[in-house]
């Protein structure tokens, strides 16, 4: 089994590094310029470590969610929304809320996760009363998301900044008060480590034990494997997706208000601040096979191309190969479970 | 010289890890024979089917067809080689109707006249009345077996294989099946096999019959020279009582039925629920064993799901052991002692990708953890003492189901009583716990 699975897998490996290099070739650039650039922006240095690690705390949050509903049997692929309805809870928490002294930010993630898992939940909830599909509701309401947000931020009465004398209110909110940042675990000299990675890390050991260790975990898995078997050895099917889906919702609502509350943001709400995490993290679960352990390395990955992503314009290359480069790697670890599978059905 | 045989396996030899499935199997189907291949699960029928069928590739030994000796590399070279298989559980599609079914899986363009009168003569030619335009998610039991024979002999099988053709269908549907079977051999000299655990049926349709082993073949005889005794030992390998042990045909006074008692172990009372149900009312007591008897489609299905916890009722109430049960709260009945054996198991009886210990106790997943934990020892401990005590045979017990021998492993050599019908291990266990065990049969 292993075997037959390990040459494909190679072999589409390979070629998420061959093609990339020809298609820069191609256009006229330097493939070693460019996976230099790559390296050099999300590994070169402390602080190109800091910054994939900063990309890697919320990416992680979102893969380890999308693990619980997926091993559920509810495909969620609504990550991007969520990601917004958190930051949005978020925002709208940190700026109006009066809680005193650091619990804003608990207060803030908190209610990130809650109002995210509520949103996934919905399409839990639209499933079972109408059977529409979990996988095309949570995409759908991913559009909903991003127009409340656009919303919010252009409304003054909602959370859009404040106006400053005459300048023109940008549609964005007012600036999280300092206390709800995530701050910098020291800075052992250029290295940052921000608290939301140690928000995550911790997040991911915790879904990882209750997944594979708790009775939750079997029953919920047993619920993805074989829906029939699980509701013939008593489990609420229904009920225990449903959760699943909440839980990767919160997740990703709480990566959101880490992205409000990191330093990736400007710390305002603003209608692009999921910038397509959501999506990146949907990816590190597939890649990971829905493993929570194997989304840290994954999602450490995914971080590095970001960072260095950004260093690639500089090399004439579009940073946007860097998309391209996910997207065979996704390929890589996905095309040969499927066609796996199909061999085993056949 | 006799002609040469349809069909001949030499030294067939297949190996699962340590788990030997066929050891050396040697077995050869004339043409006009209906040839019985009887065996537990987990003596290698199966896997030997599969063989046939090109789904797996034997170890060791060869197959010869009409003479010429083959070899069978996927599906698609079983059917050009003539090698048709009705399977055990109907690998038809839903939402496609009865001529679409039959037609699936040819190549060439789809012409719908000619398809649907083709449909018609064979099923005229063999008696098998059906509508062609039925979509067959609406069609019973029985008339889906009617179509996947139809898709197979429209294929002009030479060799024709039955895995369990009756294990779903009534005595007069049965029957039928028979009637055409022998059409097929004697009118068309096909070659059939056929897979079963009803030695009734093998005694009274085949000409001859294989009986297999543990991945052996302990016996090959003409059928009018055995008995149901003889046939019945030596597929278990010990002396048996007929029905008791085997799991065949019931009998009257098979075995000393413990005296039953007077509580009430199950008791339905009112049960309302639609389709077919409109105020059950029925009692099994503690030590006895009761049938419920009727025609696919009067309820039985509806029961059976009230019973396993996957619909509520609009009505009535069910007791077990004497107190209600909330039948809102999944696992209530469970909880409860009840234990329910599926009427489909590889759909609602097991997990196929975890493992055979973890679904050893999947239905009593409290008994393994605590209130948050599953404690690991104790499951794997629990899962080596039930499968050591139910005979199943696997390299290793963190093995995914998938992975072991057509899954026929998976089943109890000799469950009390209930073999034909609770070939889930796990739910087995889980009516042996409760001592009470009602399933609709139709």
């Amino acid at each position: 089994m292993t075997r037959t699975g390990l040459w494909p897998s190679v072999a589409i490996i390979a070629a998420a590094v061959i093609l990339p290099s020809l298609l820069i070739a191609v256009t006229g650039g330097s493939p070693v310029a460019a996976l230099q650039a790559l390296v050099q922006g999300g590994l070169g240095d402390a602080t190109a470590v800091s910054q994939t690690l900063l990309y890697a705390a919320p990416l992680l949050l979102v893969a380890v969610g999308a693990c619980c509903s997926a091993r559920s049997g509810a495909f969620n692929i609504g990550q991007e929304g969520q990601v917004l309805i958190g930051a949005l809870a978020g925002a709208a928490a940190g700026l109006r809320l009066a809680v005193p002294g650091p619990a804003l930010l608990l207060v803030v993630l908190l209610a990130a996760a809650l109002a995210a898992g509520v949103w996934a939940w919905l399409s839990a909830l639209m499933n079972r009363l109408r059977g529409v599909d979990i996988a095309v509701s949570t995409l759908l309401m991913t559009f909903l998301a991003q127009q409340l947000v656009a919303f919010a931020v252009t409304t003054p009465w909602l959370l859009q900044e404040s106006r400053l004398g005459d300048a023109a209110a940008l549609p964005q909110s007012n600036k999280l008060p300092a206390r709800t940042l995530l701050a910098s675990l020291g800075d052992s000299p250029g290295l940052q480590l921000n608290l939301g990675l140690a928000v995550s890390l911790g997040i991911a050991l915790l879904v990882a034990v209750a997944l594979d260790r708790t009775r939750w975990g079997f029953r919920l898995t047993m619920a993805g494997l074989n829906p029939a078997a699980a509701r013939h050895a008593g489990v609420p099917v229904a009920a225990v997706s449903g959760l699943a889906l909440a839980v990767s919702g919160a997740l990703a609502g709480m990566a959101g208000a880490v992205l409000l509350a990191s330093p990736l943001s400007t710390n305002r709400l603003q209608p692009d601040i999921s910038i397509n995490i959501g999506w990146d993290g949907l990816l590190v679960a597939l890649i990971a096979r829905n493993r929570p352990l194997l989304t840290i390395p994954v999602a450490v990955l995914f971080a590095t191309l970001r960072a260095g992503g950004s260093f690639l314009a500089a090399t004439g290359v579009p940073s946007y190969l860097v998309d391209v480069v996910k997207a065979l790697l996704t390929l890589a670890f996905v095309a040969p479970a499927v066609m796996r599978r199909r061999t085993v059905a056949a | 010289m006799a002609p040469e045989p349809a069909l001949r396996l030499r030294g067939i030899t297949k190996r699962y890890g340590t788990v030997v499935a066929c050891d050396g199997v040697d077995l050869t189907l004339e043409r006009g024979e209906i040839h019985g291949l009887l065996g537990e699960n987990g003596a290698g029928k199966s896997t030997l089917m599969r063989i046939l069928l090109g789904l797996e590739t034997q170890d060791s030994g060869a197959i010869d067809r009409d003479g010429r000796t083959v070899t069978i590399a996927g599906p698609r070279q079983a059917a050009a080689l003539g090698i048709s298989m009705v399977h055990q559980h109907f690998s038809l599609v839903d939402p496609l109707t009865v001529w679409e079914n039959v037609e699936l899986g040819r190549s060439g363009p789809v012409r719908r006249a000619a398809a649907r009168a083709g449909v018609l003569a064979a099923a005229e030619r063999y008696g098998l009345a059906i509508d062609p335009d039925a979509r067959v998610g609406t069609l019973s039991a029985g008339q889906r077996q009617r179509v996947e024979l139809l898709k197979c002999l429209r294929r002009d099988p030479a060799v024709l294989i039955l895995d369990e053709p009756t294990s779903v269908l009534t005595q007069a549907e049965s029957a039928e099946l028979f009637t055409v079977l022998r059409r097929v051999v004697a009118a068309e000299h096909r070659a059939v096999v056929l897979i079963s655990h009803k030695l009734a049926e093998i005694t009274t349709v085949t000409d001859r019959v294989t009986v297999m082993r543990a991945g052996r073949v302990v016996l090959r005889r003409d059928t009018a020279a055995t008995t149901e005794a003889e046939l019945a030992r030596e597929m278990v390998g010990r002396e048996v009582t007929l029905g008791a042990a085997v799991g065949v045909l019931p009998r009257a006074g098979a075995g000393a039925a413990p005296a039953a008692s007077a509580e009430a172990a199950l008791r339905l009372r009112g049960l309302t629920a639609r389709p077919g149900l409109d105020d059950l009312n029925l009692t099994v007591r503690a030590g006895e064993i009761v049938g419920l008897y009727g025609a696919e489609g009067n309820g039985q299905k509806s029961l059976g799901d009230i019973l396993s916890g996957l619909t509520v009722p609009d009505a009535g109430t069910v007791e077990v052991a004497g107190a209600p049960v909330d039948l809102r709260r999944a696992g209530a009945l469970s909880a409860a002692g009840l234990g329910i054996v599926p009427e489909d198991r590889h759909h609602a009886g097991v997990v196929l990708d975890l493992s055979v210990a973890q679904n050893l106790v999947m239905t009593r997943l409290g008994d393994v953890s605590g209130r948050v934990f599953v404690d690991r020892r104790r499951l794997r401990r629990r899962a080596r003492a039930l499968a050591d005590e139910y005979g199943i045979t696997a390299a290793s017990l963190d093995t995914p189901l998938r992975h072991l021998s057509g899954l026929g492993c998976w089943s109890p050599p000799s469950p009390p009583a209930a073999s034909t019908w609770a070939p889930s291990r796990t739910c087995t266990h889980a009516c042996a716990a409760a001592r009470t065990t009602a399933w609709p049969c139709c």
